[in-house]
Parts: C-alpha cells; sequence; structure tokens
C-alpha cells in the first residue's frame, strides 16, 4: 500500500507555497473558530455571554468559564495533538492505515492507566483515587510503549515500517487482554468506570494541566512541522532521500518521538478517543494533497475542530436522558460514514 | 452544632480522593510495580472511611439539595427533608422524586445540569467518573458533602452526617438507631443451620459478592455463610464449577434479569429472586435487604428471636 495522493494529486495547483499554507491555515482556523464558538454557546443549559462576561459570579460565567471552556481547550489540544501525530506516523510509516492507535502508542496509555485505576481500588481501599495518577500512569504507559515499538521495529539500525507497525499491533492485543485480565480485579462499578474511560471522554482538567499539555503538544507540533520537508522527501525511499541530503534515520526517530510525546499527551488525559488521528490527516490529504508541510498544520486544526463538534455533539445528544456520551464514540459514529463517502466520492 | 465536623475524619482537607497532584513519573512507575504485588495479594479492608467536605462550607442549613445516589435520595426521605431535594440522580425511583429534575448518574453526572439548579448541598457517594465533575463543581462554588457507602458502618455514618448538614442532627442519630434496632432484630434470622448463600450479581461472567461486599456483610449478620468468602475481592468473577462444588443451599439472583443470560441449570433449583433493590440501596432501605433475605433463607417462620 502507498500513501494514495502521492502521485496523480500532486498537481501544479496543489504545489506548496507559503501563500497556500497561509491561506490553507487561515481558512482551517476559521472553522475551528466558528465551531470554538458554538462549543461555547451551546451545552445543557441556555447562557448569556454577556452576563458571563459583566458579572464573574453568574451562573452563566460560571457554565461559561468553568465548565465549557476547559473542556473545548482540552478537546482542542487533544484533536490537534492526535490529528498532527497521525499526519506524521503516516507520512514515516508510508502507509495510509498508520494511526497512533495502531502503534500501540494508546494500548500502553490505556494499561498504563487502568494499572492505576485499579491500584487506587486496591491500594487506597477508595474508589476516588485522583485523576493525577491515572494521567501520569498513562503518559509513562504510552512512553513505554513508544519505546517498545521503536526498538522492535529497528533492525540494523534501521527503523523498519512494517516490523514498527505489526509491533504496535500485538502490543495492543496484549494490552488490550492485560486490561481485560485487570478488569476481573476490580468490581462491576469500577470496569465500567474503566470501559467510560477507555472510550475516550473529555473530562475537566486544571488550568495548569492544560498550559503543560498545550506546550508539549505544540513543541511536538513545532518539531513535526520542522521535518516535514524531510518526510516528503523520505517518500521517494531512503536511499533517494538520504542522496537529497536527509538524515534518514535521524529523522525518523525525531518525528516518531514528537508524534509519540503528542499522543501520550492526548491519550493520558482523554483516554481512548478512536479515529481523529487516522480520518482527520486523511481528509486533510483529500483537501490539500499530501505535502506534510501542509498536512502537519491542516491536521492539527482540523483535528481540533473535529474533536471539539464530536464533544459537543457528545454533551448535546443526551440531554433529554440528564447524562453525556463519550465522546470517543461520536467520533467513529459520525467519523467513519463521512470518511467512508468522502473516499468514494474522491474514488482515490 | 458542628457543621464541619464530617470533615475532621482527616481527608476533609484533600482534594478528592488521596493522591497527590504533583505525583512524579518516578512515582507512578513505583505505584504502578505495587499493584503487580497488590494484584495477587488482595486487600479485604472494609474499614469504614468518613465523610467528608469539599467546597465551601454554609453557615446556614441548605435549602435546595441535589443528590448523585439512589441511596443518598433514600436517606433525605427518610428524614423528613424530601421538600429540599431540587434534583436527584437519573436512577432515582422513589415516587416522592418522580417529578425531580435528573441530573446524571453515578459515573456520569451532568455539571451543568447541575450548577443550574443552584444547590447549596450536593450529595454525592465518591466514585472515579464523578470525581473531576465534583471537584470541578466545588471549585466554582457548589458546597459538596462526600459519602461513602461501602458497608453498614459506611451508612449508618453517612445518615448522620447528611442529618447534621441538613441540620437534624437528632434525627440523624434517631434514624442510625433506628436501623441498628432493625437490624439487632434480624440477627441470625435464618436459623441455627447457617445456610451456604451465594449472591449473584451476573451470570455472564459469573460475579457474585464476595468478602467485604455489602452483600456479605448483611448474609453474615442474618446467620448465613457466603459461599463466596473465600474468595479474593468483593465482587469476584467465579468459575462455574467452583460454584457447583462449593454447593450452595440457595443462590440469591441479584442481576435483576441483566446479562441477558439465564441462571446455571444445575443450580436452577436453588435460586430465589431478589424482588427489590433495596441490596443496591445502602441506606435506610438496608433493613428491608435484611428482611428479604431472613423472609427467603428461613421462609417457614421468619422469626424475630434466636
Amino acid at each position: 500500500m502507498t500513501l494514495p495522493a502521492s502521485t496523480e494529486t500532486a498537481t501544479l495547483a496543489r504545489r506548496f507555497s507559503p501563500a497556500r499554507l497561509a491561506a490553507i491555515v487561515a481558512l482551517l482556523a476559521a472553522i475551528a473558530l466558528a465551531v470554538f464558538a458554538a462549543a461555547a454557546a451551546l451545552g445543557a443549559e441556555r447562557i448569556s455571554f454577556g452576563a458571563a462576561l459583566l458579572d464573574a459570579g453568574s451562573l452563566d460565567a460560571r457554565i461559561l468559564f468553568g465548565l465549557r471552556m476547559p473542556r473545548l481547550v482540552l478537546g482542542a489540544i487533544a484533536g490537534a495533538a492526535l490529528s498532527a501525530a497521525g499526519a506524521a506516523y503516516q507520512g514515516l510509516l508510508r502507509n495510509p492505515l498508520a494511526d497512533p492507535f495502531v502503534l500501540g502508542v494508546s494500548g500502553g496509555a490505556a494499561l498504563g492507566g487502568t494499572l492505576a485505576l485499579v491500584a487506587g481500588s486496591l491500594l487506597g481501599g477508595s474508589a476516588l483515587q485522583g485523576g493525577a495518577l491515572v494521567t501520569t500512569a498513562a503518559f509513562a504507559g504510552a512512553v513505554v510503549a513508544t519505546l517498545l515499538a521503536f526498538a522492535a521495529g529497528t533492525v540494523g539500525g534501521r527503523l523498519d515500517p512494517t516490523r514498527t507497525l505489526l509491533a504496535g499491533v500485538v502490543f495492543n492485543s496484549f494490552a488490550a487482554a492485560m486490561i481485560t485480565i485487570l478488569k476481573v480485579a476490580v468490581s462491576p462499578e469500577k470496569a465500567q468506570e474503566l470501559l467510560f474511560w477507555l472510550t475516550g471522554s473529555l473530562g475537566y482538567e486544571s488550568g495548569s494541566t492544560l498550559l503543560l499539555a498545550g506546550i508539549a503538544v505544540l513543541i511536538a507540533m513545532a518539531v513535526l512541522s520542522r521535518q516535514a520537508h524531510a518526510l516528503n522527501l523520505m517518500v521517494l525511499g531512503d536511499d533517494a532521500a538520504a542522496a537529497l541530503g536527509v538524515e534518514v534515520q535521524r529523522t525518523r526517530l525525531v518525528v516518531f518521538f514528537a508524534a509519540s510525546l503528542a499522543v501520550a499527551v492526548a491519550v493520558s488525559l482523554t483516554g481512548m478517543v478512536a479515529f481523529v488521528g487516522l480520518i482527520v490527516p486523511h481528509l486533510m490529504r483529500l483537501a490539500f494533497g499530501p505535502d506534510q508541510r501542509l498536512l502537519v498544520p491542516a491536521s492539527a486544526l482540523g483535528g481540533a475542530a473535529f474533536l471539539v463538534a464530536a464533544d459537543l455533539g457528545a454533551r448535546l445528544l443526551f440531554v433529554p436522558l440528564g447524562t453525556e456520551l463519550p465522546a470517543g464514540a461520536i467520533t467513529a459514529i459520525a467519523g467513519g460514514p463521512f470518511f467512508l463517502l468522502l473516499m468514494r466520492r474522491r474514488s482515490m | 452544632m458542628r457543621r464541619d465536623a464530617p470533615s475532621r475524619g482527616g481527608r476533609g482537607d484533600v482534594p478528592f480522593g488521596a493522591a497527590p497532584r504533583d505525583a512524579s513519573l518516578l512515582g507512578a512507575v513505583a505505584r504502578i510495580a505495587l499493584v503487580a504485588v497488590a494484584c495477587v495479594v488482595f486487600s479485604h479492608d472494609a474499614r469504614a472511611e468518613a465523610p467528608f467536605r469539599l467546597g465551601p462550607v454554609p453557615d446556614a442549613p441548605p435549602a435546595r439539595v441535589v443528590t448523585l445516589a439512589p441511596s443518598l435520595t433514600e436517606i433525605v426521605l427518610d428524614l423528613g427533608a424530601g421538600r429540599l431535594l431540587a434534583g436527584v440522580s437519573r436512577y432515582d425511583d422513589a415516587a416522592q422524586v418522580a417529578s425531580l429534575p435528573r441530573v446524571g448518574g453515578y459515573l456520569d453526572p451532568a455539571p451543568e445540569a447541575i450548577l443550574a439548579l443552584r444547590p447549596d448541598l450536593l450529595l454525592v457517594e465518591p466514585s472515579p467518573g464523578n470525581r473531576a465533575v465534583v471537584e470541578r463543581l466545588a471549585a466554582l462554588g457548589v458546597p459538596v458533602l462526600v459519602l461513602p457507602l461501602k458497608n453498614v458502618a459506611d451508612t449508618l455514618v453517612s445518615i448522620r452526617a447528611v442529618a447534621e448538614a441538613l441540620g437534624r442532627a437528632d434525627d440523624g442519630a434517631a434514624a442510625a438507631a433506628r436501623i441498628e434496632r432493625a437490624l439487632s432484630r434480624l440477627r441470625s434470622c435464618a436459623g441455627g443451620n447457617a445456610p451456604r448463600t451465594l449472591v449473584v450479581y451476573g451470570w455472564q461472567p459469573l460475579v457474585a459478592a464476595g468478602p467485604g461486599s455489602f452483600a456479605d456483610e448483611l448474609l453474615t449478620l442474618v446467620g448465613a455463610v457466603n459461599a463466596a468468602a473465600g474468595l479474593a475481592g468483593p465482587y469476584p468473577t467465579l468459575s462455574v464449577e467452583a460454584v457447583l462444588v462449593s454447593e450452595p443451599a440457595f443462590v440469591l439472583d441479584a442481576s435483576g434479569g441483566h446479562g441477558g443470560s439465564r441462571p446455571l441449570e444445575p443450580l436452577a433449583g436453588r435460586v430465589r429472586r431478589l424482588r427489590t433493590s433495596a441490596f443496591f440501596r445502602p441506606g435506610p432501605r438496608l433493613v428491608e435487604a435484611a428482611e428479604e433475605l431472613c423472609a427467603i433463607l428461613h421462609p417457614a417462620d421468619g422469626r424475630k428471636e434466636r
């Protein structure tokens, strides 16, 4: 399998230029802002922006700034991280199926978080062991999984894409089985809560956590953007890229870890939000062509808009029942058919 | 009266649980290593946890109470304070609260709906699923009382704590005393033969009440022997063979028809379906649960004295 749009669609009109990058970024930023505005304005309760801005103690202000904004920011960070990482993985491994979850990073994060949740119930004897521990453990799990996939995929000092992907798939199965076993050790309520977390949902993080996550993801994206040109050349094959002056192994290493950092941050805060990292980069590739210099920023903005929109849907759909759906369920339900439709129309 | 009394259990000033916010990566790794050990050596510790406060502590008794669990609603109703309720969980089924707004469940409370009800007291049974929402609501100025309801002792302490928060400490003491009297009347009602009993929460997989569970405590109280007493954890998953070998005299079906599977054929003659939801309501209705156990395990006379 090769990247679908690598040849025919790379027509003159799709050639990279700073002006084109600026136009695309402006377009996607406008879409993202519109989605953010809708997510801030809509929810289970009706609020007034005027009242919220005028009186910091009002119910409107507490709902807007205390509940909706933190969730919106988290959704934007996680969506951007997963999508930008997905775009990078697909380019790096030259495989359209590569996404943050296939590589085992998410499985590692889920296993780490699960271990922490089980620890909470077994060690503390209390059901309310903290979210900070779960987040930290999930991050550690993602890092370990990344190292494993990288170690398993490296043969004779070279990173082999197929081996790396296979190692990720195998590790995901292993993590899923471990989670199933660990579930036996916890109460049914705990298992249900675990399931909720694994499905992927946006909660309420503190301002400092969001700031830290935002900085980490921005750094990762800056690194990915810097390596975008090298990734473009690597589509030609390792030897051709090396002939053009690309340090192939170093580029692979840097891109792999930058993308994995972004994914680890996202998964540790939101659980397994499916599909964002697979679908959004493909959508962007269908719309704007395969140039990585466009794909990384476009995917980041598109991913932020997509996940915030999905979470808005998750918050609104079940208002009559007085509950919320995990955002991950919406991304999979809404994203799948839409993507298939688009793929057929573009006959890629 | 000390309105902040419930927080004196030592956890009051820990923000919703004992995990340090700045847990380092190394610390997390060390904890994960600890879990590997803990997974083997299950803790049976069923110590009572003290209720604790989050958010502001109001001066006056509350006028708008929102509950996030049916047990907590039932505690408020039992204290005669039903008119204070402004919202309840979506699992609440008491007739008195049928018309009240629903604010989500045990795992998925709806924060905007709760905030919009402007509660001056939010009663919460802690779960990892509601932790983030409840912490955030407390930070936004909602007074919260967190009430662990894991066993009978927890429940009695929580009833007193709710009553105290509502400004009705005497009613709470009376309610707790009434429950204690009722339970001591029902003590050993299963008779002298101590029937081996298994309480099943789900048939596939076969999940039963193990040591440290609420049902285990009630079984012991009425004088039955929990057939799953030797197993690990409060909600163990059993092998079907082990259940058959353990030869329980009674198998109490608390699955409520969930799980889509029928009771195991070889046990069919011993299965009794629990009719009430009282088994899942650690509150005033725990007496009801004990009474139902007595009626099933000793149907002949249901004697009050041993």
